[in-house]
């Protein structure tokens, strides 16, 4: 309830905001890292299986990624499975980036997620081969939803929460490789590199579906987490078979054949979105990632490997969400 | 009631993993090797251990369990998030033949909280309009959220259920309004054709499907239900769904449910020690909790 101190506040404030020309920026200076220009990688992949192992790697080499000795995490998007769909990460995807990255000088590769829905962990590990995956590659996973845990301030403030509890496993990384599936998603409009980092807030303090982020809003939450991460970040998009309509679970497949790669995750979601014929800029947290986190504008992004108009291809919408049409 | 196995005898599953998970202090982690222990390893464990006859590390748990509940009567998730969590209606459980006073306190917190309110819009759109819901339900129902500042969900308030359920005589008529209330909420989110999904049953007009996780864990909660009747396909549905489950956590929890309601699981010790062979539950002491508390007595859970 507003009382009569915070109303003469309120009437004191306001010309001095006038004067400053705009409103406070919901980040302070220290939390802006927009490099000046990013590179996305868009690289074509056809099909799952053992070739994507080279496609990534040529794929990473444009990077210069400096991993020599680093400890890795992936952290692909398995919120929940469902045999007869293509709602994760493919498991070969994750197969080529433990490879690649190993072959990069990586010390540790790890494997690690908290599915947003489902609580069988070991059903969606067996069930959709990446358990297999694990095994072959002698890589480790983490359940991100029972990890042990910091609590980190958050140092943007799209959100009410001030703070959030972040897994160690995360925090402690040298480099987080943000592997979402391209996907379309029924309340974000779409869920890639930077939405799939909803996955890292650990279930067992935010529960399943983590709906306290969903009360905090969702875009504002993802704005919030990715500013917060005190780690470097890449990111490979799993674009061979996207997901249209009804997604991020009940979706239809798309093939797209691409992986979308880059250093900035704002760069490459803005990317991503073009190939689907989605304006980045009317995703409301693509769009404010790109005031601080990293670009969206096109001339800000050197594209490498193939051009958008290459694979740009047309992702049905639910009707909600047709004003997201590029 | 089944008759319980003498511990130590050979069940296909490695009750001394179980014990080695537990830390100095009494208490279990999530995972081994995880540092942090939290309380709902922990109570599952206590009970777990309890019906393997392994009784004095199940009285340590229990002990780390009285000794960590927080003043309103809630348990913190883990002792480092200093928060009331959902998962004290698993301790009220594990409390309640040990310590009655204990897990009292626990239910009369639980009597307290609820799942937030959707709001104005969507409970007239659900009276007037309800096809035009993008995720179909009664907003107005509210049973347990995961955390304080979320809405109802199928798994927390199935847990409260069951631990009101159990402490329903000495919580009186406050508690049968919750219980009441909870069960329709449970019954709204059924799925088509019976069954629970971990979150809807229907968004965008798309069916969702039940899973056998969720829906063990809401007819444990329906016991003794005031609509008994209701419960029939889901239970059908699950028995189904036990012929096939493909992980230790399904097959646990659909033991226990059925064992809840005079049936059994066949090959139960066998299917669930071949799971162990295969995965090793990935490590995870909740899902090795549950599975020797649904091998030692599957009844455990019933009311």
């Amino acid at each position: 309830m507003l009382d009569r101190r915070t109303l003469l506040k309120g009437a004191m404030a306001a010309p001095l905001l006038h004067a400053c020309g705009s409103p406070p920026t919901p980040w302070p200076r220290g939390a802006y890292r927009k490099p000046d220009r990013s590179r996305v990688a868009i690289v074509p992949a056809r099909e799952y299986g053992p070739r994507l192992a080279d496609v990534l790697r040529n794929g990473l080499a444009l990077f210069d990624l400096p991993v020599n000795g680093k400890t890795i995490v992936l952290k692909p998007n398995f919120v929940e499975y469902d045999a007869t769909g293509v709602i994760n990460t493919h498991p070969s995807v994750i197969a080529a980036a433990i490879d690649a990255f190993r072959r990069l000088g990586a010390r540790r590769v790890t494997v690690a997620e908290g599915p947003g829905h489902a609580r069988d962990v070991e059903h969606i590990i067996t069930a959709s081969g990446l358990h297999d995956v694990l095994r072959e590659y002698r890589a480790g996973y983490v359940d991100l939803n029972y990890d042990d845990t910091r609590r980190l301030a958050l140092r943007s403030r799209y959100t009410s929460l001030g703070s959030l509890h972040l897994p160690e496993t995360i925090l402690d990384a040298d480099l987080v490789v943000s592997m979402p599936k391209l996907k379309t998603h029924h309340w974000a409009g779409v869920t890639l590199s930077m939405k799939n980092f909803f996955g890292v807030v650990p279930g067992a303090v935010y529960g399943w579906p983590k709906n306290a982020l969903h009360w905090a809003g969702i875009h504002e939450s993802v704005v919030d987490i990715n500013s917060t991460l005190p780690v470097k970040t890449f990111a490979i998009i799993d674009g061979v078979i996207g997901m249209e309509g009804n997604g991020p679970i009940q979706g239809e497949p798309k093939p797209c054949g691409v992986l979308v790669l880059s250093d900035d995750l704002v760069a490459a979601d803005a990317t991503a979105a073009r190939v689907m014929s989605i304006d980045p800029g009317r995703v409301r947290y693509i769009e404010e990632g790109g005031r601080f986190l990293g670009n969206m504008a096109a001339e800000r992004i050197v594209q490498m490997a193939d051009s958008i108009e290459t694979h740009r291809t047309t992702f049905r919408l639910l009707p909600p969400f047709a004003r997201l049409r590029a | 009631m089944m008759a319980r196995r003498p511990a130590g005898l050979a069940t296909g599953l490695p009750i001394g993993a179980l014990l080695g998970m537990q830390s100095t202090d009494g208490a279990w982690p999530s995972y081994a090797g995880k540092r942090a222990v939290n309380t709902e390893a922990t109570a599952l464990a206590v009970l777990a251990l309890t019906a393997a006859g392994e009784v004095e590390a199940a009285e340590r748990g229990a002990r780390w369990l009285a000794r960590n509940q927080r003043l309103d009567g809630s348990w913190s998730f883990t002792p480092a998030v200093d928060e009331p969590s959902w998962a004290t209606s698993l301790v009220v459980l594990a409390m309640a033949e040990r310590d009655r006073d204990v897990a009292l306190r626990g239910a009369r917190w639980l009597l307290a909280v609820k799942g937030r309110r959707l709001g104005v819009m969507a409970s007239l759109l659900h009276r007037f309009s309800p096809r035009a819901m993008v995720v179909r339900m009664d907003p107005d129902l509210q049973g347990w959220p995961w955390r304080n500042d979320a809405a109802s969900f199928v798994e927390p308030t199935a847990h409260a259920l069951t631990a009101l359920k159990r402490l329903r005589r000495e919580l009186g008529e406050p508690a049968e309004r919750r219980i009441m209330e909870a069960e329709a909420l449970l019954y709204d989110r059924t799925c088509r054709g019976g069954g629970w999904n971990y979150g809807n049953s229907v968004v965008y007009d798309v069916d969702l499907p039940p899973y056998a996780d969720a829906t063990a864990i809401a007819l444990i909660g329906l016991q003794e239900s005031h609509r008994e009747g209701r419960t029939r396909p889901s239970l059908e549905l699950l028995r189904h769904l036990a012929s096939k489950a493909g992980s230790g956590l399904a097959l646990a929890w659909t033991a226990l449910c059925l064992g809840a309601y005079g049936e059994h699981v066949e090959d139960l010790p066998q299917r669930l020690a071949h799971r162990y062979a295969e995965t090793a539950f990935l490590g995870e002491t909740k899902t090795l909790a549950l599975a020797v508390l649904a091998t030692h007595d599957p009844t455990a859970l019933r009311l």
